[in-house]
């Protein structure tokens, strides 16, 4: 496993400065306290590239054992090519498939169930997933964009998977949804192509600035409590475990009161939920590894933990995988 | 042993507007005779306004369901290849899943643009041969609905800065379901692959989230940095030789030599280069088809239209090869047998 996050911290208070809000009003709706913005050009890749680098150290591998690079991102470096291509390229790999999976902050799940079928399948022995965002540079940071802007961070967390050679162990299963019915509840719309020409210059700027994110946060919440504990149920279910055999639990960073009200909700005890979203904000397909990787460098992952990572997000999509450390 | 993947039904959709060099001539500045010179394409569909690669596949997605006689209700998940997604987030398969009326089925997006169909044919059979933790084969993964989707023509640029890239492209989709039976093409082998290093000679920069601190500032917008930019000649020999390479490997794996080929599907932006590819791999004359000249590069939904032009052609038993190469770069293939 490895991370990356840029070193720029920026506090709640930093951002009353640009904008009406407050450290108060920021923590009692989301828990965030800070999260990190890049200070200058760098790409998702840039950060992908520690995190893969770290992971790929952390395997004891290298970038030539790799048969496939999956890529998780809403904010691409580039329009495109995808981003996987100059993560692979940044990494010195030359001739390896490489593709980007855009699932907004159910990325990461969705790019494990990717790479676990590839691996079981046969088709690759090593797989890098990396989940990475740079969200600051598509941020609305004044009053008219709070409610979206204050939540995003730049981040990025990558793992190394392969093949285990005892049955007990890794990941048993992954489970996919989306209910694109709600696609526009939690959104970025331009560059559009399906609007005539898809990016314009009032997108930029102006009274309604269509290249930036906007949110219905009440309605997303709704769903969000709703969805991850039935996708948490279906993942226990379908390998014949219950709640009381979960260890820990690593939830996507959407919003504290989100993970707090899902655990309450399943009668889960806190301390088997992993948060770190006060420090990192949303970091959307980064933000599980992220998580995943404090968890374990601080021992509440450990082998033989079992292991549910879940999200819901924009899309709307949601999963959840469930694997014995 | 893997098991067997088959595609039970394929459909696809062009939009009913077509758009000629003559169309396209005046706002280029270029007779149009140039413009076919140049591009060797004659001929583009544009979708109108409103309509997003999810509107062009899910046409494309209910003539394949028909083809293979399923219902969207029988599929494990929906993989969408697009590089021109409907809007920036979420993903186009999401936008795809609901005009499917899908409910609560799983939609991913991915991105490997003109490989773009071999990637999720890939992984479709992938997700097919994954066994399940209470033994055989996962079952939700009996049927995947794979599309390809592309609406191009909305990011080009119609004055003579683009008179190079804009006749290139075009819009439409394709869409296949894939799974286990004993009907529809088997789909042997497929493999693709990405070059990293050569990324910034066919691309199209912005929005780029890696410019700080805006992803796009009006200037770049003045200077056209949304729009596609290619260096086509430095890459027509890379082209062939990578094509002609994973060609080759794929061949190799199902044990066919190319003269033995019944149909051959080569797609790359130059038409001129598909065929150069289709000769240096012995595809047999007559055999090969080039999508881009008959309907422009429609990225990763060329290849899966390509395919469903040619295949109510070929004889049960017929050999089929697929072949890709675009932005990236990346290129791949895949051999079916009828």
């Amino acid at each position: 496993m490895g991370r990356a996050v840029p070193d720029r911290v920026v506090t709640n208070e930093d951002l009353g400065v640009l904008m009406d809000t407050s450290d108060e009003w920021i923590q009692q709706r989301t828990g965030i306290r800070q999260r990190r913005h890049v200070g200058a050009d760098c790409g998702a890749t840039d950060l992908g590239r520690i995190a893969s680098e770290e992971a790929l150290r952390s395997a004891g591998l290298g970038i030539e054992a790799i048969d496939l690079v999956i890529f998780a991102t809403l904010s691409p470096d580039i329009d495109w090519p995808a981003s996987a291509a100059l993560l692979a390229s940044k990494l010195g790999a030359r001739r390896v498939p490489a593709f980007d999976v855009k699932n907004q902050c159910s990325g990461f799940l969705y790019s494990l169930a990717c790479a676990d079928a590839a691996i079981r399948s046969g088709r690759a022995r090593h797989v890098l997933v990396c989940g990475g965002e740079i969200h600051s540079s598509g941020l609305d940071l004044t009053t008219r964009g709070r409610e979206v802007g204050v939540i995003f961070g730049d981040g990025a967390g990558a793992v190394v998977l392969g093949p285990s050679e005892d049955p007990g162990r890794g990941i048993f299963s992954v489970h996919l949804h989306a209910d694109g019915s709600n696609a526009e509840k939690l959104w970025l719309e331009a560059a559009a192509s399906r609007r005539r020409p898809r990016l314009l210059p009032e997108d930029l700027g102006g009274d309604d600035p269509k290249a930036f994110p906007r949110m219905r946060g009440k309605y997303v919440f709704k769903h969000a409590v709703t969805r991850m504990p039935e996708v948490i149920r279906e993942a226990l279910d379908h390998n014949g475990f219950t709640l009381g055999d979960l260890d820990v639990l690593v939830p996507h960073q959407a919003n504290l009161r989100i993970n707090q009200m899902v655990a309450a909700s399943m009668e889960l005890d806190e301390s088997k939920v992993v948060n770190n979203i006060d420090r990192y904000g949303n970091t959307t397909a980064a933000s599980i590894p992220l998580a995943l990787h404090e968890a374990l460098a601080d021992g509440r992952v450990a082998p033989g933990k079992l292991v549910c990572l879940a999200a819901f997000g924009a899309g709307f999509t949601w999963a959840a995988a469930l694997l014995r450390w | 042993m893997p098991p067997e993947t088959r595609i039970l039904g394929l459909g696809w959709h062009l939009p009913e507007e077509t758009v000629s060099n003559d169309d396209l001539a005046g706002a280029l500045g270029l007779p149009a005779g140039e413009i076919a010179s140049r591009t060797g394409v004659t001929v583009r569909h544009r979708a109108p306004d409103g309509e997003g690669p999810s509107d062009l596949a899910r046409r494309a997605a209910l003539a394949a369901l028909d083809a293979a006689g399923c219902a969207v209700s029988d599929m494990g998940l929906v993989v969408f290849a697009t590089a021109t997604p409907d809007v920036t987030f979420p993903g186009a398969a999401c936008f795809l899943q609901e005009k499917l009326h899908a409910g609560t089925l799983g939609a991913i997006d991915v991105r490997a643009q003109s490989a773009g169909f071999l990637c999720a044919l890939d992984l479709a059979m992938q997700l097919g041969a994954t066994p399940s933790p209470s033994g055989g084969l996962d079952p939700r993964y009996d049927r995947v609905l794979v599309a390809a989707g592309e609406v191009l023509t909305s990011g080009l640029e119609y004055a003579p800065r683009g008179a190079d890239m804009t006749p290139r492209f075009g819009d439409g989709a394709a869409a296949a379901v894939v799974g286990r039976g004993s009907a529809g093409a088997r789909v042997g082998a497929v493999r693709w692959y990405t070059e990293g290093d050569l990324a910034d000679r066919f691309w199209c920069e912005y929005p780029a989230s890696r410019q700080a601190p805006v992803r796009m500032t009006v200037r770049d917008f003045e200077e056209g940095r949304h729009y596609p930019r290619a260096d086509l000649g430095a890459l027509a020999e890379i082209a062939v030789d990578r094509l002609s390479s994973v060609a080759q490997e794929v061949l190799e794996i199902a044990g066919w030599e190319p003269g033995s080929l019944d149909a051959a599907v080569i797609d790359y932006v130059e038409p001129e280069v598909a065929v150069r590819a289709a000769h240096a791999i012995g595809v047999p004359d007559g055999r090969a088809s080039i999508p881009t000249g008959d309907f422009g590069h429609v990225m990763a939904a060329g290849l899966p239209i390509g395919l469903a032009r040619v295949l109510p052609g070929l004889a049960p038993g017929a050999r089929v090869l697929l072949a890709a190469a675009g932005p990236g770069f990346t290129w791949g293939a895949a051999t079916l047998e009828v």
